[in-house]
């Protein structure tokens, strides 16, 4: 049933691509088609962890647009927050789960000449959107997938067009050399890039340096790793409420924990939907939404990925 | 009958609409906007300087529009880029080696096309001269796929102005008048500073859309 700004969700099909690597298909747990999802799009996903509920937003790499089922590849990480052990150890055809509507922060650019891609491991997922899109309409692009050698053919089912994809690997004459990359490209070329932040800073230097204009470069950054830190406290004035924020769970989290609704979509720093106004206390800026002169105010905090410095935060919630 | 079949050709529906315009303050309006403190469109800019992010230049001078001392002091701030740097010279010869001389704007922009042909993201576009010049460079640049940032424009020489007729869609070149008749419909057109970054021009509206033939006096304003 679509109801509100959630779905409810069955489990059509699991597979396992690989040792660490699974597929899950969902289709809708009522009646009628899913919404349509973009190039590009994810979906947020409300999970059982060990502890409490988690919420991971996965990209979704079904044909974009198709409406009978959602598809998403998750990888197994040994530092989960939850969320991936629980889709690889526990989650069975048939369960619901509750997501959000399909959001998209992650579109191409439509008026691009060529289309660069880069992945780092798992990141490929929001770029086999982009292929399934591309193939057989003569869209130039490049695929370049950095990732361990014995991975290197995992998702080879879904690149529709092997010769423009190539695959690097930690080991000589097969690592991906991302200046000599950037160096050849033509005019009005844009560069994605997906993947640990490692990568993606090599990546986002390497444009800078290489002369690449900022509006041509776009990255989507993993939220996981992000939000974990030491613990502090917040204070909601507005709901009268103090929260305990615990090393591994984000304050958005531990927000939703005590009941407190904060509005939110990529949960990973970079849409500024959760913006949230800060009364006291000293923001850990981790986002990528806020500019300079925000962070410096410290007047404004995006929750999902960013903390205290300051041991407690009052947030205007 | 309906509206659209009764009127065959859209500039009748124009002229009708402006002649029917029950406005009376339309006029001074217009007249008071020629000058206006903060026309947002209306682009500025600043001196040349090259862009060492990037890693090929091509700079696109119009000779005519040099004040003496010029064209040798462009040449001095480029030094640190003068292995990648192409020139380009449209009109005359300037104390410039190596500079690919051209003789008007047209022979200049298809030298500039032929150079940008399988430009790369790493190409830098400079343009110096009167504004319908170095707006035509930005379009073959625009043209050629690249992105505003990789390109950079200074103003110099005279104030002419190239302007495009809102009513017939027309360009004038070599507008030097607050008024001026379209080479296109023949009306009167007021030369607003409403700029057009994608047509390269200025706005020209009809001066006596409501009265005909009431027309101020023309001066140039833009020599």
């Amino acid at each position: 049933m679509i109801t509100g700004d959630q779905l409810q969700l069955r489990v059509a099909a699991i597979r396992d691509i690989s040792p660490t690597l699974r597929l899950v298909r969902f289709e809708n747990a009522g009646d009628g088609p899913l919404p349509p999802s973009a190039t590009g799009a994810h979906l947020q996903v409300v999970l059982q962890g060990a502890q409490k509920e988690i919420r991971n937003a996965y990209s979704l790499i079904s044909k974009p647009g198709s409406r009978d089922a959602y598809e998403i590849i998750v990888r197994r990480v040994p530092e989960s927050r939850g969320g991936s052990a629980y889709i690889h150890e526990q989650l069975k055809t048939g369960d619901l789960l509750t997501t959000s509507w399909p959001g998209n922060l992650f579109a191409p650019q439509r008026s691009a000449r060529k289309h660069i891609m880069v992945a780092g491991g798992i990141g490929i997922t929001p770029f086999l959107s982009y292929v399934a899109d591309f193939a057989g309409k003569g869209i130039d692009y490049e695929l370049h997938l950095c990732c361990r050698e014995e991975e290197k053919d995992s998702f080879a089912p879904w690149l529709p067009e092997p010769d423009k994809v190539f695959v690097h690997w930690d080991a000589d004459g097969h690592r991906l050399d991302i200046p000599a990359l950037l160096l050849r490209q033509p005019a009005n070329s844009h560069l994605y890039v997906c993947g640990p932040d490692f990568l993606t800073n090599d990546v986002l230097e390497a444009a800078e340096t290489g002369g690449w204009p900022d509006n041509h470069v776009h990255c989507e950054r993993f939220g996981n790793a992000l939000s974990g830190g030491e613990a502090f406290r917040a204070v909601l004035q507005r709901s009268g409420k103090e929260i305990e924020v615990g090393e591994h769970e984000s304050l958005l989290e531990a927000i939703e924990r005590e009941g407190v609704e904060v509005p939110c979509l990529c949960r990973g720093g970079a849409c500024g939907v959760c913006l949230t106004s800060v009364l006291d206390g000293e923001p850990e800026h981790r986002d990528h939404y806020l500019g300079k002169a925000e962070r410096a105010g410290g007047k404004h905090i995006m929750p999902c990925v960013s903390r205290a410095k300051s041991g407690l935060l009052v947030l205007d919630l | 009958m309906s509206l659209r079949k009764s009127i065959p050709d859209f500039r009748l529906l124009e002229n009708s609409m402006n002649t029917t315009t029950c406005d009376a303050g339309h006029r001074s309006e217009l007249n008071d906007r020629t000058a206006p403190p903060s026309m947002r469109s209306r682009p500025t800019y600043s001196s040349l300087s090259p862009d060492t992010a990037g890693a090929e230049h091509l700079l696109v001078i119009e000779a005519d529009a040099l004040q003496p001392g010029q064209a040798s002091a462009l040449s001095k701030s480029f030094t640190s880029v003068a292995e990648a740097l192409r020139t380009v010279v449209s009109g005359s010869e300037l104390p410039l080696p190596g500079a690919n001389v051209q003789p008007d704007l047209a022979a200049t922009l298809l030298a500039v096309k032929a150079r940008l042909s399988g430009a790369t993201m790493q190409q830098r576009v400079y343009a110096i001269g009167s504004e319908p010049f170095i707006w035509s460079i930005h379009t073959a640049a625009i043209d050629a796929g690249l992105d505003e940032k990789q390109i950079r424009l200074c103003h110099s020489g005279s104030l002419k102005r190239r302007v495009w007729c809102t009513h017939c869609h027309e360009t004038t070149e070599n507008v030097t008048t607050n008024i001026v008749a379209c080479t296109g419909c023949g009306r009167r057109l007021l030369v607003r500073d409403h700029f057009s970054r994608r047509l390269g021009a200025f706005m020209g509206v009809q001066i006596d859309a409501e009265v005909p033939g009431d027309v101020p006096a023309i001066e140039e304003v833009f020599p």
